[in-house]
């Protein structure tokens, strides 16, 4: 078994730390074996039942997200790298807030964990690099009182190669991919940046979209140009984009719909620090309205300027009351003064994604975004120019 | 340069340390090593030497600047305490042989051959045979700033099938790595150079040391496992692992140990190498890191004057990048070493020429022109940055004034500064003609002697262990 926990740059194991933290929190009963792992790159573990071994440890010693993994044992890792580009010691970088350092070899363990293919592998390490992005905020993530999580959306063709589904469900259970990517993010976070919620992670509620928030781009049924190729990559290239969602709302219905979601479950964190969100939008609707002659910038224009919150709500709010008013942006108090406030700064503050089923009566739904900076971050999949190709 | 920034941080100076992109892993692990895994460092893309003045100008003022301001004018963040590695005399896993093996392989403790398990029995064995205890220090070891030990001594050795009465050997060895002249912190450089081992003193005969035909291949347990366990400890101890810590671009296997011929150093009258470093009778390891060496086959003649110009002449065409260690950095480090078999060595003295008058000889006749000199350091490498002409390097008392004899670009010079800078070691087939060049390393390798302590009762151990 490879240790897919983290160590610092300076030698240090994070679980040190984070047993301390649990300890403080009274939370030892989660994780009673914090800490207590051999400290080295290797452990083996014998029985007549290995692999359930490894998951009480690994549960014990709070490497997983509570959800039995699959043991990391050096033969899967070396499958999960055998076309992987990159040598398997070399750091993506730390991941906050603990600094555990993402190295390719620590990643394949985590994604062996989360039940990945090794062809899911460079969808993982892409993402990885969009979080470990300082204008991802991981540090904010990780901590925050809020419960968002990273929104995993991929384009180009790798999306359809390995199985990441865009259409039925593509946010529900039974797709592979779409779970085991997500899924080995979110261990990536806890185990390199040590995100044990109560001891580091402070989300209240949390949500489901902490343990998986993936999926594809409908590209094939979109009636424009993708989201990767709007940001500026060609169509056979393949991206990963991340955002920061604090849920995913559901929303039954037309444009009209949509916009009146988004104006009143527009977040004010989100509006405090000019943040940046996503929408899924239904294929059928986007076919509709392409034939109305509308591009994607239209429709986030439309959302932009139907999607908004009444500046009455907004001053009666808490967090109203607890920023005072010239620490908004000007933006929001510009808008407020004409009586309703965008949920985001700019249109192009909206990340349209088309995905879902093609149903008559169409589905979308509504990420609301969290804290600073604004963030949409996009790396290449397995780039062909990349530094440190094997 | 990451040391040089160390020490002005812990001075109180902020620093920022220009990374080229394919070192930023090595500056990570080299500034953790270095007790201060925050120290700021700034990003060059790419690698300098092969980009143009304009793409340079562009990446030093779209990356470099900013991170050199954010370096000099952020606090680094705050570093926590160093880890906590298991014990000495822990028991870090039971199983058979197989599985030790892959154990210790997989968690980058093994160089990929078997090793012998380093079991307690076996560490204890290898204990009594060291004149100290394991505890005693012997030295701290960058990068990974670890205490050498006895013991860490012992295990090494175990490990890599040493017999228990070469301990005495390794304890030096262990101290030799650990001397800051040596420099083993340079032991990651890209060159990738190898350590030579050169033993002197009775343990050779003592211990079954090759010294005749074959010296430097593998093959004879004592010289082999020394050499082996020389980079294991580098590997386990001081810290140095492939693509991490480890940035030689091609490196080579570690050298098995070179031992003297001293049956007939002492026929002819020569010193050993150990005594022309300095440390006289008794035993002694000297270590000395080489970037490359090559055989001189076929020395025809029978006189000093007809074999020494074949000679100088390999010695000075194994030297190119290398002069960097005799004008650059580290001026006057560049120690070559020439290893003559026994039958080379006798003629020479019969000739009439000592040890001191040989080396005096190659350090006449081991010359190039000076525009050729000028160029290894400069135009092809830029290894000696600002292309100082060696007169100008004379004239700023740099280096001795035999470099500017005459302005004559034709003129030869000198590899090395002074005569006493060319090593010359007795070793080899004794009947064959041939003799061995290496190129040295410089200040990042610089050769190091110690002598050799042996415990107490060292006669009744070496016969306890002889009728083992």
């Amino acid at each position: 078994m490879l240790a897919p926990t983290g160590q610092r740059a300076s030698g240090e194991w994070i679980d040190d730390t984070l047993r301390a933290r649990a300890e403080e929190k009274g939370l030892l009963a989660r994780t009673p074996l914090a800490g207590e792992f051999p400290r080295q790159r290797v452990e083996l573990v014998r029985g007549a039942d290995p692999t359930a071994e490894v998951n009480r440890l690994y549960r014990l010693r709070g490497w997983t997200d509570g959800l039995p993994i699959v043991p990391p044992t050096l033969g899967r890792i070396d499958e999960m790298l055998a076309s992987c580009p990159l040598e398997r010691h070399v750091s993506l970088g730390e991941v906050d807030p603990l600094g555990g350092v993402a190295t390719v070899e620590k990643l394949a363990a985590n994604a062996v964990m989360a039940g990945c293919e090794p062809e899911h592998f460079p969808v993982v390490l892409a993402a990885a690099q969009a979080i470990l992005d300082p204008a991802f905020n991981l540090r904010g993530v990780q901590t925050t009182d809020e419960n968002v999580a990273p929104l995993i959306v991929v384009n180009g063709p790798i999306a359809h190669r390995i199985g990441l589904n865009a259409e039925w469900g593509a946010l529900g259970p039974g797709w592979p991919a779409n779970a085991a990517i997500g899924r080995a993010v979110r261990l990536v976070m806890n185990n390199l940046g040590g995100g044990w919620p109560g001891a580091v992670s402070f989300a209240g509620l949390g949500q489901p979209g902490r343990w998986t928030l993936c999926l594809a781009e409908r590209e094939r049924d979109t009636p424009w140009p993708p989201l990767h190729v709007e940001l500026g990559y060609r169509h056979d290239q393949s991206t990963v984009t991340v955002l920061r969602a604090e849920t995913v709302i559901n929303v039954t219905g037309g444009l009209d719909e949509l916009a009146s979601v988004i104006g009143s479950a527009a977040s004010l964190f989100g509006i405090l620090h000019s943040g940046k969100a996503g929408v899924i939008l239904s294929p059928l609707t986007a076919r509709r309205l392409a034939g109305q002659g509308l591009t994607r910038a239209d429709v986030r224009r439309r959302l932009f300027e139907h999607g908004r919150l009444s500046a009455d709500v907004w001053r009666r709010s808490w967090i109203h009351t607890a920023v005072r008013e010239d620490e908004w942006p000007d933006w929001a108090r510009a808008a407020a003064r004409s009586g309703a406030i965008p949920a985001v700064r700019e249109p192009d503050d909206l990340t349209l994604v088309v995905a879902g089923a093609d149903l008559p009566i169409p589905q979308h739904a509504y990420c609301p975004s969290w804290g600073h900076p604004p963030c949409r971050v996009t790396r290449e999949i397995e780039p062909e120019d990349s530094i440190g190709r094997r | 340069m990451l040391r040089a920034s160390a020490v002005a941080e812990r001075a109180g100076v902020p620093t920022a340390s220009l990374v080229c992109e394919g070192f930023r892993g090595q500056a990570a692990t080299t500034a953790a090593g270095l007790g201060l895994p925050s120290l700021p460092t700034a990003l060059v893309p790419g690698h300098v030497d092969v980009q143009s003045p304009e793409e340079l100008r562009r990446n030093v003022a779209a990356v470099t600047v900013d991170a050199v301001i954010s370096n000099l004018t952020e606090a680094p963040p705050h570093t926590g305490k160093a880890d906590v590695e298991p014990g000495p005399a822990d028991v870090v896993f039971e199983g058979t042989f197989d599985e030790v093996n892959r154990f210790f392989y997989e968690n980058d403790w093994s160089d990929g051959l078997p090793i012998v398990p380093p079991t307690a029995e076996r560490v204890a064995e290898f204990l009594r045979f060291a004149d100290r205890p394991g505890e005693t220090e012997l030295g701290v070891l960058l990068p990974d700033r670890r205490r050498a030990t006895v013991w860490s001594v012992a295990v090494n050795g175990v490990m890599a099938g040493c017999r228990p009465e070469y301990m005495p050997i390794l304890v030096a060895l262990a101290e030799a790595m650990a001397d800051p002249r040596y420099g083993v912190e340079h032991s990651g450089n890209t060159p990738g150079a190898e350590t030579l081992i050169i033993l002197n003193g009775p343990l050779i005969r003592e211990l079954g040391f090759n010294y005749e035909q074959g010296a430097l291949r593998d093959g004879i347990q004592a010289n082999t496992t020394i050499g082996r366990f020389w980079r294991l400890y580098l590997r386990n101890v001081a810290g140095f692992l492939h693509h991490r810590t480890d940035k030689g671009t091609f490196g080579n296997t570690w050298r098995v140990v070179l031992a003297e011929n001293e049956d007939v150093l002492r026929r002819i009258g020569w010193s050993t190498v150990a005594e022309d470093e300095g440390v006289s009778g008794g035993n002694a390891v000297t270590i000395s890191r080489f970037t490359g060496g090559g055989v001189i086959a076929s020395v025809f003649g029978n006189t000093p004057d007809r074999m020494l110009p074949y000679l100088a002449d390999s010695v000075a065409r194994k030297v190119g990048w290398e002069l960097m260690f005799t004008v650059g950095m580290g001026a006057g480090s560049q120690r070559p070493l020439l290893v003559l078999s026994p039958i080379l060595a006798e003629t020479l003295a019969k000739g009439g020429i000592d040890k001191a008058t040989l080396r005096q000889r190659l350090f006449e006749l081991a010359r190039i022109p000076d525009w050729q000199f000028e160029r290894y350091v400069g135009e092809w490498t830029n290894l000696v940055p600002g292309r100082p002409t060696l007169i100008g390097l004379v004239k700023a008392g740099t280096i001795p004034a035999v470099f500017a004899a005459s302005d004559e670009p034709d003129r030869l010079v000198p590899i090395v500064c002074r005569a006493e800078d060319l090593m010359v070691a007795v070793s080899g087939d004794p009947l064959r003609t041939n003799a061995y060049a290496f190129a040295h390393n410089g200040i990042l390798g610089y050769p190091t002697t110690k002598p050799v302590r042996l415990p107490a009762d060292w006669p009744r151990l070496l016969r306890e262990a002889r009728n083992r």
